[in-house]
């Protein structure tokens, strides 16, 4: 993984210094909250329903062991013992006090870790594939790309006060892990006919009140023009996105309103005049980028497969644990584990400090002190081999995070919602716990499948609801929560706007709904290897409407 | 009350007036035309020495004609997190070359004029107090390591390309 040099060392603590001086200043009183507000958010420092909170970057969501045990350091020290890995593969600290925040990101910088930009209206924390470097169906490395683009949007003189915040994602696969066709920028690694490696670009999706799904402006841009034709797309965008409605400042609506051919046509004339400028990437430097994100030296462990077999069958719970959490790896004896942050019945996407330290214990002896974290509020061992899978599974076991569900029906991703954050109309948390609860038997989330279930406590969508197989979106109708049910969303390579089905369910009644819902795919899917989107792809959503609201029934 | 301000320290008797209905350019003084009035100033007239203020929504570019008639040009920050004047000054400065006076007038504050200084603008117009403050004692929030060129010119960083370093004071 990628190592700080002197100039990264220098640059993250003098940045801390700068933001220790600003908070001072709002601590006196001479600087005035709204002028410190979007200075605190450029740190990541937003102000919640309650307290402070602290929100750290994980770029393209990699960590070593040593920053993982760092964060739950901070969890310990600044607040209260856990930590919540949230859909943008950052972890956020709910309670920390403003006076000891930069005494915190001093002990981040110190294991290469910053919490910049991962708010604001800034180019933001810049995600990635998190099994990145490790897939079986790779074409490259996203994770280079990702780092090149970190380190040129960071503190960028002429793009730290856009419109709106600004996302960017990097998938190197076919298969879309990084959901890049719902970013501002979205870019798709692929190689040319003469095998050189370039991107295809897609510019202006996003979820939020307005989802829209991104659209392509390049086919193949070269890979020494990322960051000449980025800045072009972000200058165009500094220059006329929106500032009239807060609502309508993402790219998006400008793609949407300009029309995407005409975007395109501004922002090749943009590249044209930045092309050959200091922005041209070399590729030596490239190179040696991608060199500190290597694979690591695997030895052959052939002797996994032999005692895999003979685990799986002495005990069922382990043979579903591997059947549904380890996928495979670009070297056969290795496997890539997902560690389910979902427990049944827990808050997807938390872990305490001690379940942080274990898991830093395990990804030292077992996975080449290598741990990521997926947009899935999950943690990914992404190098493990066979042979030390048992190990590794009893390891998940002591800390209770050995839960068999990934992509299955309890593996749900939910934002903070009115638990925590200052902008939910509902609760998101409680409602994933009992949706949990009510499907946690695994025989029967087997039967059921791959189904993504996504719930976000409001319009904003932290919690992805527009690209959930089933979505659920918290409101508020006349001081009461309601949920809305949306169907059909998805967030891969064939990224579809999920669609709502019809009135909402109060609180109280959303995971019976669920269940109908669940039931009547059942009943309708063709075989048990057609999965629920593909499914209501094929019947649409009149068989579950009727079976939600009565065959007569209008969708309100 | 508003100073000019640069790396060289506060200007006295700056000429540069933005007018409104109130406010008219004295003598002494020279008025900061909007685009539209420089354009049709500048078109029928040999005037050299003119100043404009570019507004966020202005398209910069259409100043190219006229950049060697120019004295100044000011570009607007209305509020401080409206950063198109951002973009306007580094098109200015790499696109369209212009070589003389950039100043930033509207909400300049403290922790900006570092990255106003990166794109260019070499000129303040400060009402802020505690902007004024620091800027008197010369404590600029900035940091001398960067990852990303600009228009001000900076060492090459060590390591990669894109990577620039401030220069130290002279």
């Amino acid at each position: 993984m990628y190592r700080y040099d002197e100039f990264d060392h220098a640059f993250v603590s003098e940045r801390v210094e700068q933001f220790r001086d600003q908070v001072q200043r709002r601590l006196s009183g001479e600087l005035a909250e709204d002028a410190f507000k979007p200075l605190r958010l450029m740190n990541g420092v937003y102000l919640q329903l309650h307290a402070y909170m602290l929100r750290i970057a994980i770029p393209y969501g990699t960590l070593s062991a040593r920053q993982l045990r760092m964060l739950a350091r901070i969890a310990r020290t600044y607040d209260r013992g856990y930590g919540h890995f949230t859909t943008r593969q950052n972890l956020q600290f709910n309670w920390p006090k403003l006076s000891d925040i930069p005494d915190a990101l001093a002990d981040l910088a110190s294991v290469e870790m910053h919490a910049l930009q991962t708010s604001g209206n800034c180019i933001r924390n810049v995600t990635a594939d998190h099994f990145a470097g490790a897939a079986a169906d790779e074409i490259a490395d996203p994770r280079p790309y990702a780092e090149i683009l970190r380190q040129w949007s960071s503190v960028h003189p002429e793009f730290s006060f856009l419109p709106r915040k600004f996302k960017i994602a990097v998938t190197g696969a076919d298969r879309d892990r990084a959901a890049i066709q719902v970013h501002d920028i979205g870019l798709h690694l692929k190689k040319n006919d003469k095998g050189e490696i370039g991107f295809a670009v897609y510019v202006g999706g996003g979820q939020g009140r307005t989802p829209m799904i991104a659209k392509l402006i390049r086919d193949f841009l070269p890979e020494e023009d990322l960051l000449s034709y980025t800045t072009a797309i972000v200058r165009v965008y500094n220059l006329h996105g929106r500032r009239d409605n807060k609502y309508k400042a993402r790219i998006k609506i400008l793609v949407h309103e300009t029309g995407a051919e005409e975007l395109a046509r501004q922002v090749e004339v943009e590249f044209a005049a930045l092309k050959d400028s200091e922005l041209k990437l070399p590729e030596k430097d490239v190179e040696a980028i991608a060199s500190y994100f290597a694979l690591p030296d695997l030895a052959e462990r052939a002797e996994g497969w032999e005692n895999l077999a003979r685990w799986k069958k002495a005990d069922p719970d382990f043979a579903r644990w591997v059947q549904q959490n380890v996928q495979p790896h670009k070297n056969p004896d290795y496997g890539m584990v997902t560690i389910s942050l979902k427990p049944i019945g827990g808050i997807p996407g938390d872990a305490t400090d001690a379940q942080m330290d274990a898991i830093a214990d395990l990804a030292e002896e077992y996975a080449f002190d290598e741990i990521r974290v997926s947009h899935e509020q999950n943690l990914i061992l992404p190098h493990v081999a066979l042979a030390d899978l048992e190990a590794v599974y009893r390891g998940l076991v002591a800390i209770n995070l050995a839960e068999a569900n990934a992509g299955l029906i309890t593996d749900i991703i939910a934002c903070p919602g009115l638990d925590y954050c200052a902008l939910a109309n509902a609760r998101s948390i409680p409602l994933a716990q009992e949706i949990s609860r009510r499907f946690g038997n695994a025989e029967r989330q087997a039967e059921i499948g791959e189904l993504k279930i996504k719930i976000s406590g409001c319009i904003n969508a932290c919690g992805h609801h527009h690209v959930g197989h089933i979505g659920l979106l918290g409101v508020e109708k006349k001081g009461a929560e309601l949920y809305q049910i949306t169907l059909g969303g998805s967030g891969d390579e064939h990224t579809s706007i999920g669609e709502i089905i019809g009135r909402g369910f109060e609180p109280d009644r959303v995971t019976d709904a669920i269940e109908t819902i669940v039931d009547t795919y059942l009943g309708l899917r063709l075989d048990p290897s057609e999965i629920f989107l593909a499914t209501y792809r094929r019947v649409g959503p009149q068989p579950f409407k009727a079976a939600l609201y009565g065959a007569t029934a209008e969708a309100a | 009350m508003t100073k000019i301000w640069k790396e060289t320290g506060f200007v006295e008797n700056d000429p540069w007036v933005i007018e409104t209905d109130e406010v008219k350019a004295t003598a002494e003084q020279k008025p900061l035309l909007s685009l539209d009035e420089l354009i049709a100033k500048a078109d029928v007239s040999n005037d050299v020495g003119l100043g404009v203020l570019i507004k966020p929504a202005d398209d910069v570019r259409r100043l190219e004609p006229y950049l060697y008639r120019l004295e100044i040009v000011a570009v607007a920050f209305p509020a401080f997190n409206d950063g198109r004047a951002f973009s306007h000054a580094s098109l200015l400065r790499q696109r369209l070359g212009y070589t003389n006076e950039l100043r930033a007038v509207g909400d300049v504050l403290i922790d900006q004029v570092p990255l106003m200084l990166r794109v260019g603008i070499d000129s303040f117009s400060v009402s802020n107090a505690t902007a004024l403050k620091r800027l008197a004692e010369n404590r600029l929030p900035a940091i001398p390591h960067h990852y990303q060129p600009a228009v001000r010119d900076a060492e090459a960083g060590k390591g990669y390309s894109w990577r620039r370093q401030a220069k130290p004071a002279a």
